[in-house]
């Protein structure tokens, strides 16, 4: 490796390694627990994906140039430095990894692999082997930021046509899609799909909430990608439009990483407090039901209900309780996975896996898991809150022919509220369309 | 336009949410040569925004991107 290059690389480790993160390095005992904790060791037996495999690539080079015994005998130390093979061993790893911390919850000592994979991610965009298509799903969204009057009409066409949709599910004709409401007292930041702006609209609409949508999403492929700046630039975007509006709180969607992005992360990448409340949609219709502002009828969804936690929004997030008893409150016939909540097992499809094909068979393959658990619950009906997952797992459900319908929960709750166009039962829905309705 | 162009892939993005129709054009954007067309499909109204933001931060070219009907129809060039 060049020196210039080189010297790059080892001023990301030092400028990322924290006193945190070096006790991490420190202290693995390499007891290797993290092996049956982590769906994609348990799903392909290969060793580049163990937990503390994948931090020990991160350990060799720190210990290589951060480290005398390393630096001096190297080989009785294992350091190594990151030459070729080291770093496609670390792009395999890193970006392989979904950051579901299923390793951690079980780490004796609480290893946080998917911290130590931040600076994984961070040498290797150092070394330019970022990987490309986050890289580009980033720079878009960035892109679709900073020229945003460049996309107003397409997307002020496309709030209409789902106003329109609205109104027929709830038959009230002053209902729509809210956009740049000043004054409002909820900014939903929305993904970029009708998917999730239809069903929420609905909600918000029959709960007489103070609510506007902007002309920025939550997704953050730059969290995916690895790089803080572009994740943090991403962000600011909608809370900068939440300041302009003068809103009070913002609700984030059923989307695992966007939650965990803006109510854990954005503070410390910006150095600024957080000045709105953060809600996740599902704690706001939670209550909603609770509080009786809207209403819905238990009966009304068929057949064995399951929910299946995102890690962003389970095991990393803390929301166990909301989404059940909103899922418990539209079945009469639910029944959880197991294990659950914090030792949910990971689907195999977050941390932006699903958008690179390189690692398709990895991915399906550390499903297994999730199969396993499906199948074991008798359900036909999964409820689950994050993009990521509900991709991945309409994939093993077409795959292991599970026979599930997969619904967003807040699909969910539109078609168990008394209206006149929520008429659609799950049985109705087509197979892997659930996340559409 | 889309009745001069040549195309030299489709792509039926159908029933695919955003993100996933801008993944989908860019994973097979390779697959035509430089100054090849694809003709993508897609269904999810985000994908009006997200695939001519795609092609400007990557440097393609959308030549259309038409409504009709409930889809979206879309002429994407490879410019290098």
């Amino acid at each position: 490796m060049e020196k210039v290059q080189l010297e790059t690389l080892t001023g990301v480790i030092d400028k990322k390694m924290n006193r945190q993160l070096k006790q991490y390095i420190d202290i693995c005992a390499r007891c290797a627990i993290c092996k049956d904790a982590c769906h994609q060791y348990v799903g392909t037996g290969d060793f580049k994906y163990l937990p503390a495999r994948r931090a020990e690539l991160i350990r060799q080079i720190y210990k290589k140039y951060f480290d005398k015994a390393g630096r001096f005998v190297p080989a009785l130390y294992e350091a190594r430095e990151p030459d070729d093979n080291l770093l496609d061993e670390l792009y395999d790893s890193t970006y392989a990894c979904t950051g579901c911390r299923r390793c951690m919850y079980y780490c004796p000592f609480s290893i946080d692999t998917a911290w130590i994979l931040s600076v994984a991610k961070a040498i290797l965009i150092a070394a330019g082997r970022g990987n490309e298509m986050l890289g580009q799903l980033a720079d878009a969204a960035i892109f679709k930021g900073d020229n945003a009057a460049m996309f107003e009409g397409v997307m002020l066409s496309g709030f209409d046509d789902i106003s329109e949709e609205v109104r027929a599910i709830t038959g009230n004709p002053e209902h729509k899609v809210h956009v740049n409401k000043e004054g409002a007292d909820v900014l939903y930041v929305a993904l970029a799909g009708a998917h999730s702006i239809r069903p929420a609209a609905v909600i918000f609409e029959e709960a007489g909430e103070n609510w506007t949508i902007s002309m920025f999403e939550a997704a953050n492929y730059g969290f995916f990608y690895g790089d803080t700046e572009k994740a943090r630039i991403i962000t600011k975007r909608y809370i900068d439009e939440a300041k302009r509006l003068g809103v009070k709180e913002i609700v984030v969607p059923e989307c695992g990483h966007a939650y965990r992005v803006a109510e854990f992360f954005y503070e410390a990448w910006s150095k600024e407090p957080m000045p709105f409340k953060v809600s996740h949609i599902l704690e706001k219709v939670d209550d909603y039901i609770k509080s009786g502002r809207i209403k819905v009828d238990r009966g009304k969804i068929a057949g064995k209900v399951t929910y299946h936690d995102p890690c962003q929004l389970g095991r990393n997030g803390g929301k166990f309780e909301q989404p059940r008893d909103i899922v418990k409150a539209v079945t009469s016939n639910f029944v959880d996975l197991t294990p659950n909540r914090a030792e949910q097992w990971c689907c195999g499809g977050g941390g932006g896996i699903v958008a690179m094909e390189e690692f398709k068979d990895v991915r399906l393959k550390s499903g297994i898991k999730k199969v396993e658990q499906l199948k074991a619950s008798g359900a036909s009906v999964l409820a689950c809150p994050c993009e990521n997952c509900r991709l991945q797992i309409e994939e093993l459900n077409d795959v292991h022919g599970l026979g599930l319908e997969i619904w967003q929960v807040i699909d969910l709750v539109v078609a168990a509220m008394p209206l006149p166009g929520s008429q659609r039962s799950v049985e109705a829905a087509p197979a892997g369309e659930g996340a559409n309705a | 336009m889309s009745d001069e162009t040549k195309i030299d892939l489709e792509l039926d993005l159908k029933g695919l949410l955003c993100p996933l129709p801008m993944v989908k054009v860019s994973q097979n954007i390779n697959n035509v040569p430089v100054g090849g067309v694809i003709r993508a499909v897609a269904t999810d109204p985000g994908a009006m925004a997200d695939i001519p933001a795609w092609a400007q931060s990557t440097g393609n070219e959308v030549l259309s991107a038409d409504k009709e009907g409930s889809e979206f129809v879309f002429l994407v060039k490879r410019v290098k």
